[in-house]
């Protein structure tokens, strides 16, 4: 191990964490050549501070005919609360200048049927295009070319935005960098490594995080940290086998890793629609909802602390096994998990949140979350 | 280390059995070491064509190299089954070998016969008599003296199906082995199966097995790690100052940005990759006692020199 890549393994494994959590947390190595910046992105400027925009007519339930309009209105609304801003353009400027090559990680696991929405995410780049950043300079990305092809973005953002996937053939890591990445042995899979997608490394200074509001199988729901760490990085559904999953440490971990934690300093959870079970797909339709809002921050755990509530509050609602339900009676193998909700395929890890939270990623505690509604 | 096995030159031949009527195929092939039924032998040297009898008693019939997919529900990710018959060779290396191969499989297996030094004949779809000339010319054309085999481990064979089945994850995990008749120290490991450190009951399961001796090894110590791909395997062979890998891909199609480490610290690379002209690697680099590298694509067979 050389000296950068065990100060980065250091700082992810404080003793106060080794010291609660014992030896059960797999060993993790991180390799990177980039230091952190002197202000992180995550938790960024408002850590413990999440606004929460919500409008009734955003979308329709029965057409998912989203509303362009009423989301430019949320967006606005949303940002210029976080940021305490009365023109939206100066709260977009305090993330962004024309200098800036951005990335959005979007999210299409559950395309066609749930994804950053394509509304929403052309009004981030019109934004982002008023501070003077040119369309070139944008890069919508994602991992798995399939997904995205289903969403087509092209026709929501000028012509020069570039629509990025690490992988056109899946399982292929040309796309990402050979020297940033976790080496990590979780079941003794041969390839021990998850490297950092190269438009990280190598394309943009920042990055907008555009997650959905989704339950998650394994992690118990998939928001900001799920969103940027597993959707950046290769190789990552190793840490799944039998019922078990190590996401409880590895979507942190994966979020923590520079440049990628320095880089993310805008988060946008697009929850027009959600998925209440069976994510992060979403092949049916009758577990998708609409929560009809979207929630602004820098701080991802504060955001997906917030987000834990949505979810385990509609599965209680449909009568579905709690994110936080650890008993092994409910977990099955094969396919019953994906028409039945009170069928679980892991021992969800919903805890993974909090964790994050002792990688300094952002605010975990309730009480110390500040949250603004605002209703159109 | 030790000069324990040496690369052969020999390339594979063709047997082939369509008849002589056939010549103006095979000639453009240019295949060296023709194999036709008894039966036909004398009309084919008739025709100008210097062939070969092939009795196929002398030959041991090997499996296609390839791989299955079977979907493993538990994980809800596909884990590859590799067919791979380097084991197979290793264990009996002086046995003249028999390919009967589907399409598209021919240039696998000419490579793979190759990479184990076997005395192999491979029969073939006679739509992939190209792709299998065009490996052979390969191999011909990237055919060095040969160097000594490099491994990681010596393992005694008992001679037993559990034994040849624990040959078989190993080099599927790219844990470099060699069969040794007691144990030798240049290895990091030497194993002998019944041995208290590695109990009989353990070979049973082989995965295990694999795993428990991966574990003893230590992933620091390998020679060989592949990133990036589940279906290609390697072979390294070298002395100390310079090493060649060979790398197989038993997946079928190319494999994009395959990453490969290899112990010690080698300062010059060149590649040569079947079916791509002038490959070159990408984001060649040390660290932590290691040299990597990355072969940008690769279809069934690459080669890359280190010095």
């Amino acid at each position: 191990m050389n000296r950068r890549a065990f100060l980065q393994s250091a700082a992810v494994t404080p003793a106060v964490l080794a010291a609660r959590l014992g030896d059960d947390l797999p060993k993790y190595r991180i390799v990177s050549q980039y230091q952190p910046a002197a202000q992180p992105g995550m938790p960024g400027p408002y850590p413990g501070k999440v606004v929460r925009v919500h409008s009734a007519k955003s979308i329709d339930e029965q057409t998912e005919k989203v509303d362009a309009a009423i989301v430019r209105d949320m967006i606005s609304q949303g940002m210029r609360a976080l940021t305490g801003d009365a023109d939206v353009r100066d709260s977009w400027a305090r993330f962004f200048n024309s200098g800036d090559t951005v990335g959005i990680k979007v999210n299409c696991s559950g395309a066609p049927g749930i994804m950053s929405t394509p509304e929403v995410v052309g009004e981030i780049v019109r934004n982002l295009t008023g501070l003077g950043i040119k369309p070139s300079q944008i890069w919508i990305y994602e991992r798995f070319q399939n997904q995205v092809n289903t969403v087509h973005y092209d026709r929501f953002v000028p012509a020069d935005v570039h629509i990025w996937t690490a992988e056109h053939d899946r399982g292929s890591i040309a796309g990402y960098d050979p020297r940033t990445y976790v080496d990590v042995n979780f079941f003794g899979e041969d390839d021990t490594r998850s490297n950092l997608a190269r438009v990280v490394t190598e394309h943009v200074t920042k990055i907008i995080n555009v997650p959905n509001m989704k339950d998650h199988g394994a992690a118990g729901v998939t928001g900001c940290l799920k969103n940027i760490a597993y959707g950046s990085f290769s190789n990552v559904a190793r840490s799944h086998a039998g019922f078990k999953t190590n996401t409880y440490s590895f979507i942190g971990t994966l979020a923590s890793v520079e440049p990628l934690r320095s880089r993310t300093v805008l988060a946008v959870m697009d929850g027009l629609r959600g998925v209440w079970h069976g994510g992060p797909f979403s092949p049916n339709r009758k577990f998708r909802f609409y929560p009809k809002q979207m929630m602004f921050g820098t701080d991802p755990v504060a955001m997906d602390r917030l987000l834990l509530d949505v979810i385990d509050g509609k599965r209680k609602t449909e009568h579905a096994t709690s994110v936080w339900d650890r008993s092994m009676a409910h977990i099955k193998s094969g396919p019953g998990y994906d028409d039945n909700p009170r069928i679980d395929r892991f021992v969800r890890e919903p805890g993974h949140i909090e964790y994050a939270s002792t990688l300094g990623l952002g605010v975990y505690d309730l009480a110390k979350i500040q949250t603004r509604k605002i209703e159109l | 280390m030790k000069l324990t096995f040496f690369f052969a030159a020999l390339l594979p031949g063709l047997y082939w059995d369509l008849g002589p009527n056939t010549a103006d195929t095979v000639k453009p092939a240019s295949i060296e070491r023709l194999f036709v039924p008894p039966a036909q032998q004398s009309a084919w040297t008739a025709a100008g064509i210097p062939v070969k009898a092939f009795d196929i008693t002398q030959f041991i019939k090997l499996p296609s190299p390839g791989v299955e997919r079977r979907m493993n529900v538990a994980t809800a990710t596909s884990m590859p089954w590799v067919d791979a018959n380097g084991w197979r060779i290793e264990r009996d290396p002086h046995r003249p070998y028999y390919y009967d191969v589907p399409w598209r499989h021919a240039a696998l297996a000419a490579a793979e016969a190759y990479v184990y030094g076997a005395e192999a004949v491979v029969r073939l779809e006679p739509r992939d008599l190209s792709a299998f000339s065009q490996m052979l010319a390969f191999l011909k054309e990237v055919d060095l003296p040969a160097m000594p085999v490099l491994a990681n481990i010596g393992i005694i064979d008992d001679g037993s199906d559990e034994t040849g089945e624990v040959f078989n994850l190993l080099a599927r995990r790219n844990l470099l082995y060699r069969i040794v008749r007691s144990p030798e120290p240049q290895y990091d490991l030497n194993i002998q199966i019944g041995s208290k450190e590695f109990p009989k009951e353990e070979a049973l399961d082989p995965f295990a097995f694999a795993t428990l001796v991966r574990q003893k090894l230590t992933d620091e110590k390998r020679y060989l790690r592949i990133y990036g791909s589940e279906v290609v395997l390697g072979q390294l062979a070298g002395d100390a100052k310079r090493l060649r890998v060979h790398l197989l891909n038993y997946g079928g199609g190319k494999v994009e940005g395959l990453r490969v480490r290899v112990r010690g610290a080698y300062q010059h690379a060149k590649s040569a990759v079947f079916g791509i002209d002038n490959a070159a690697l990408a984001d060649f680099g040390h660290s932590d006692g290691g040299t990597e590298f990355t072969v940008p694509r690769m279809g069934p067979y690459a080669i890359v020199d280190l010095e």
